[in-house]
């Protein structure tokens, strides 16, 4: 009888995603062993278990390992995205106690949750299969539904939760069918099969099929990454969804779309790239403008920094148009620096919310900026770097897409891109402008910052004005993050 | 390269044709003699009772997609058992992996009182 | 004498920014907190003057840059090739010297009016002080593009918060149409420094570097729209200088002092520095249309001015005109009117920002700056009506004060090139005279209007004006050192001249 051999196992690119899955596993068990009302330790070890992963995928960095029959990879573009998702998860794990609290809704689940969804986007991040990739893919997604909806008394949590598994499923299938006529295409779902079959082409765009195939996944990812127009779903799911994890959905999900659908499509596409930035030209003309002149009239501050992460894809979108190391590197750079300022801004809108939150209105910061002078300055540190205004963090990233779409000759989408960036700058003053320019109509006496939230808020606005004082501590791993691919 | 699908396009079409001049047929050839008694609505034999818009206790569901759940993963278990001694170590370590992460989730369900009916 | 060892541009930039870590104790004690900031503003007057005054002894040691008297440079960005570099020349000493004494001005001006959130007011100032310094001083176009933009976050703060009227709506006017100027002007400075990394493969910001970059004749034209607009919204000139007119009326006295004094230079320091010696040959083409601009400028800021009702609004439009002046002299790039520009920079920041600080003292005491409320002020507040009168005729021109050292040099350097322009921008003189002889005659010599109960300065007020006034006659009556100072800078920037 013959042994069906087994290839040699290597389970070192794996390990942050193994020892997240146990992790997440047990708190699971835990949760239901210990009688309720006492939730918060589990947060404090999932924060804990999320450093020593950041710090298992830290010492992984400078080497290339190959794994699973070359179904995943651990190399520096895989950990650089793997540190953005644990950093996503480690601050949203820290805003999220308080707020569940608040909310009545402290489930234990919260957190194994939040690291399933870590170890999905690690997967999809490290995939070098498209089956991985998709796997890791619903991994993620299937958490983040229940995460959207996890406000179970709450009527908006829970039309966020149908409406983004509903829409999330019908991108999945965009993705999956593109995936399968790929496969169709090529013979393989591996993606230097897929780029070698590429190569082989004389002309690899007048093979309808593989055309279809590409084309499906970048519908699917621009779902996952809320690209207009497929962006209709986020204001709703961002808006509904309880606050943390809108603040988390906004930063991890999104960088772990852009970081499959670079590998695939530098990877695998690379041969077909004036096909494929052409496309992304109009996607990023699209969302930046649709995201920021939408956000312009908006009221309630979630809502209007949903549109503005459809804004803020636009601009990664634009790196990903000129898909050169600069402009590769910049979305990396750009992902880091969001979720920095982005959760930091969240957090503050989780502090200043009452239970239900009925004040989310950008009108109901009135005056805050006087009461609260702490976090008041945080906030505008936030909303300036979102604004990418110097000396922050999303000065810096802008500089740096941008430097790569002029590098690549597309200096009208970079004047688009700017423009767009001068219109933003409106909404985002406005906030700063009832913060500080209109009487108080509220005392804010109910306000209390938690231990973890001052936590994240102090990581948050760090991380925010050192990338963009001193990015060059960044700046050289991102780079050496997109010399494998 | 899309020809070899033809033939499954062929099957797909003969069905849905076959489908619509059964039905056509039989509506335009069989004979119609409407009753009382024969347009009234059945469930196995009986008359009706109530209203068919009732609502099942999501307890139904519950249960259903728990089965479901364990049902699917549960056929993974026949290839791995009809391929054991080809496996080897290998595939009865790989597999202990695999009931563990379904007992996991079985003590939660059960821990969370989802088995239970009352 | 000050020792080389010390960074002497670094501490220049961000003294201030350091004292506002300073201030935070003093949160709950806003009169300490004043105090302090004045003794910082102090520290970075004398830091400059003793610059000024030992300039020749750093002229005649060589630095890595001609002209320069003193130079640092660090690593910062080196993914980018951005570096820390600042450099001092005459006409930034001349700046900075400006910045230092406008501060001083704004602070003191403040002393009493500001009573709410003194502490954050402070802060602000500290931190806009860093960002105008920074831009004076920077030779790395990066470095300047963020000096840049960050002046323009404390701006916003100063009048929104404790400006008047429609401050909201003036501040985020003034915030968008600043901005929207400095993006494309980003954009257009990747650009230049990715031409110079294809030509050269040195990946650099350096202005030093850059200036040696070859450009196709409609590539530089394109660069050089970029930058032009990016100035031309500070400056302002024409038809983007509708920001002025309302950020300066609501604004703060404090907040009037620093735009008038400070960040319109900003705009014309930047042209000189960056736009015509990156792109010469883009800059002459667009000569004519510059001319233009201005002349529109000074002769529609002028019969817009004499339409104004209110005092501070009519200062605002006097300003857009004399800024007409600095561009024409700029536009004739000719190194008289070239030094009469940088001169009347000065002379503008000087003289305008007192004439904002004797409305903003007026409006503490009478609560409007109406025209037509008031009338006969002479006989009421005698001192604030002789230096009304004072920095009125140093606006028009009266020879002996500064502003006149300054237009006659562009004048005159602009007649030997185009003595049209010449011609109607003298007109545009003669039209500011009849505006501001005006607003005088209405407000301090007619019959009493309204009954208003006026006190007349008190000695701060009257330290404050009188130092400024001399300063103004000083630099009317004997401008020479200050001449001396830019000779060389001017020289090299045009290469050949006096």
């Amino acid at each position: 009888m013959d042994m069906i051999t087994i290839p040699a196992v290597n389970m070192t690119p794996i390990m942050p995603e193994i020892f997240l899955s146990v992790l997440a596993m047990a708190l699971l068990l835990i949760n239901v062993f210990v009688p309720s009302g006492q939730k918060s330790y589990i947060g404090y070890i999932s924060f804990i278990g999320v450093i020593a992963a950041a710090v298992l995928v830290g010492t992984g960095w400078g080497m290339h390992v190959e794994s699973f029959n070359g179904a995943v990879v651990q190399d520096n573009f895989a950990s650089f995205f793997k540190m953005i998702f644990l950093l996503a998860a480690g601050l949203a794990i820290l805003i999220s106690d308080q707020y569940m609290v608040r909310e009545e809704c402290n489930h234990g689940e919260l957190y194994p949750l939040i690291l399933f969804t870590v170890v999905g986007m690690m997967l999809m991040a490290a995939g070098t299969d498209l089956m991985t990739i998709f796997l890791g893919l619903e991994v993620m997604s299937v958490s983040l539904y229940v995460l959207a909806g996890f406000n179970r008394e709450n009527r908006k949590s829970n039309e966020a939760g149908l409406k983004y598994f509903l829409l999330g499923a019908f991108s999945t299938g965009f993705l999956l069918y593109g995936m399968a006529l790929t496969y169709g295409a090529t013979g393989s779902t591996r993606i230097a099969d897929i780029a070698t079959f590429a190569a082989q082409q004389s002309l690899p765009s007048s093979n309808v099929m593989l055309l279809a195939g590409m084309l499906l996944m970048i519908t699917g990812f621009a779902f996952k990454v809320a690209a207009a127009p497929f962006h209709m779903w986020t204001p709703d799911v961002y808006e509904g969804a309880p606050t943390p994890m809108t603040a988390f959905m906004s930063a991890g999900p999104k960088a772990a779309g852009f970081a499959a659908a670079l590998r695939i499509l530098l990877v695998s596409f690379s041969t077909m790239q004036a096909d494929w930035s052409q496309l992304f030209w109009v996607l990023a003309v699209l969302t930046m403008t649709v995201g920021n002149i939408t956000a312009l009239r908006q009221d309630n501050i979630k809502r209007m920094l949903a549109y503005s992460s459809i804004a803020h894809a636009g601009y990664c979108l634009v790196g990903f148009t000129a898909g050169n190391p600069t402009g590769t590197a910049g979305i990396m750079f750009y992902m880091l620096s969001y979720t920095f300022m982005n959760i930091g801004a969240f957090a503050i809108i989780v502090l200043v919310g009452k239970k239900g939150e009925p004040n989310g209105n950008v009108m109901d910061f009135a005056g805050f900026g006087f009461k609260h002078p702490a976090l008041a300055v945080a906030m505008s540190i936030f909303l300036f770097s979102l604004a990418g205004m110097p000396p922050t963090a999303g000065f810096i990233g802008k500089f740096y897409l941008f430097s790569g779409a002029i590098q690549k000759g597309y200096i009208w989408l970079a004047v688009i891109g700017v423009l767009n960036s001068a219109a933003s700058v409106y909404y985002y003053l406005r906030v700063m402008v009832y913060m500080y320019m209109k009487e108080p109509t509220e005392e804010f006496d109910w306000l209390q910052v938690s231990a973890p939230i001052a936590l994240s808020l102090l990581i948050s606005v760090t991380g925010t004005l050192v990338l963009g004082v001193v990015p060059s501590i960044v700046l050289q791993y991102a780079q050496e993050a997109i010399k494998l691919i | 390269m899309l020809g070899t699908y033809l033939p499954i396009l062929l099957v797909v079409l003969i069905a849905i044709i076959f489908g619509l001049v059964a039905l056509t047929f039989s509506s335009l050839i069989g004979p119609k003699k409407k009753t009382a008694l024969k347009l009234s609505p059945y469930e196995s034999g009986c008359a009706p009772v109530g209203t068919a818009r009732e609502r099942f206790s999501i307890k139904f569901y519950l249960i259903a997609m728990l089965f479901i759940l364990f049902d699917i993963e549960a056929v993974f278990l026949y290839p791995w058992a009809i391929l054991y001694k080809k496996l080897g170590v290998f595939g009865l370590v790989e597999m202990g992996v695999f009931v563990v992460i379904l007992f996991v989730g079985y003590i939660y369900v059960w821990k969370k009182g989802a088995l239970e009916w009352e | 004498m000050i020792p080389n060892s010390l960074p002497i541009l670094t501490i220049l930039v961000f003294l201030p920014l350091a004292c506002c870590l300073l201030l935070l104790p003093a949160w709950k004690r806003p009169r300490l907190a004043f105090s302090l900031a004045l003794a910082s503003m102090l520290l970075e007057l004398a830091l400059t003057v003793g610059l000024f005054a030992s300039w020749k002894g750093l002229a005649a040691v060589q630095t890595a840059l001609p002209g320069f008297l003193l130079l640092e440079d660090r690593s910062w960005i080196e993914a980018f090739g951005i570096r820390y570099t600042l450099g001092l020349d005459g006409i930034s000493l001349l700046m900075v010297m400006l910045t230092a004494f406008s501060f001083c001005v704004a602070i003191l001006v403040s002393w009493r009016a500001i009573k709410e959130r003194a502490v954050l007011f402070l802060v602000l100032l500290l931190a806009m002080e860093t960002g105008i310094m920074g831009v004076f001083l920077s030779l790395d176009l990066a470095l300047f593009y963020l000096f840049w933009e960050v002046m323009l976050i404390p701006m916003f703060f100063l009048i929104g918060v404790w400006g008047h009227g429609r401050r909201i709506y003036s501040t985020i006017k003034f915030f968008l149409f600043t901005l929207f100027g400095s993006l494309l002007m980003l954009l257009a400075i990747i650009a230049l420094h990715l031409f110079h990394a294809q030509q050269t493969g040195v990946v650099t910001f350096a202005l030093h570097a850059l200036l040696k970059t070859t450009l196709a004749p409609h590539t530089q034209l394109w660069l050089y729209a970029a930058f032009f607009l990016a100035f031309a919204i500070k400056f302002p000139l024409f038809p983007v200088h509708t920001w002025l007119p309302d950020a300066h009326t609501d604004a703060p006295t404090a907040g009037s002092v620093i735009l008038a004094g400070l960040l319109l230079k900003t705009g014309s320091y930047g042209l000189i520095r960056f736009g015509y010696p990156l792109f010469p040959q883009a800059a002459h083409i667009l000569t004519p249309l510059f001319y233009t601009l201005a002349l529109i400028g000074i002769i529609y800021a002028s019969l817009v001015a004499f339409a104004q009702e209110d005092m501070k609004r009519l200062i605002a439009y006097s300003s857009i005109g004399h800024m007409g002046f600095v561009a024409i002299g700029i536009a004739a790039w000719q190194p008289v009117a070239l030094s009469g520009s940088i001169i009347q920079m000065a002379n503008h920041g000087v003289t305008t920002g007192a004439l904002f600080c004797l409305v903003g003292m007026l409006d503490e005491r009478a609560h409007t700056r109406e025209i037509a409320a008031f009338g006969g002020l002479w006989g009421k507040t005698p001192l604030w009506s002789f230096f009304f009168l004072f920095f009125s005729l140093a606006s028009v021109g009266l020879p002996g004060l500064n502003n006149f050292v300054g237009e006659f040099l562009i004048l005159a350097g602009t007649m030997k090139s185009s003595p049209l322009v010449a011609a109607l921008a003298f007109g545009g003189i003669v039209l500011t005279l009849i505006y501001m002889v005006r607003l005088v005659q209405e407000v301090c010599f007619q019959e009493e209007r309204q009954p208003l109960e006026l006190t007349d300065l008190v000695p701060r007020e009257l330290c404050l004006l009188a130092l400024v006034a001399l300063l103004n006659l000083w630099m009317g009556v004997h401008p020479a050192p200050l001449l001396d100072l830019i000779r060389t800078p001017v020289r090299l920037l045009i290469g050949g001249g006096p």
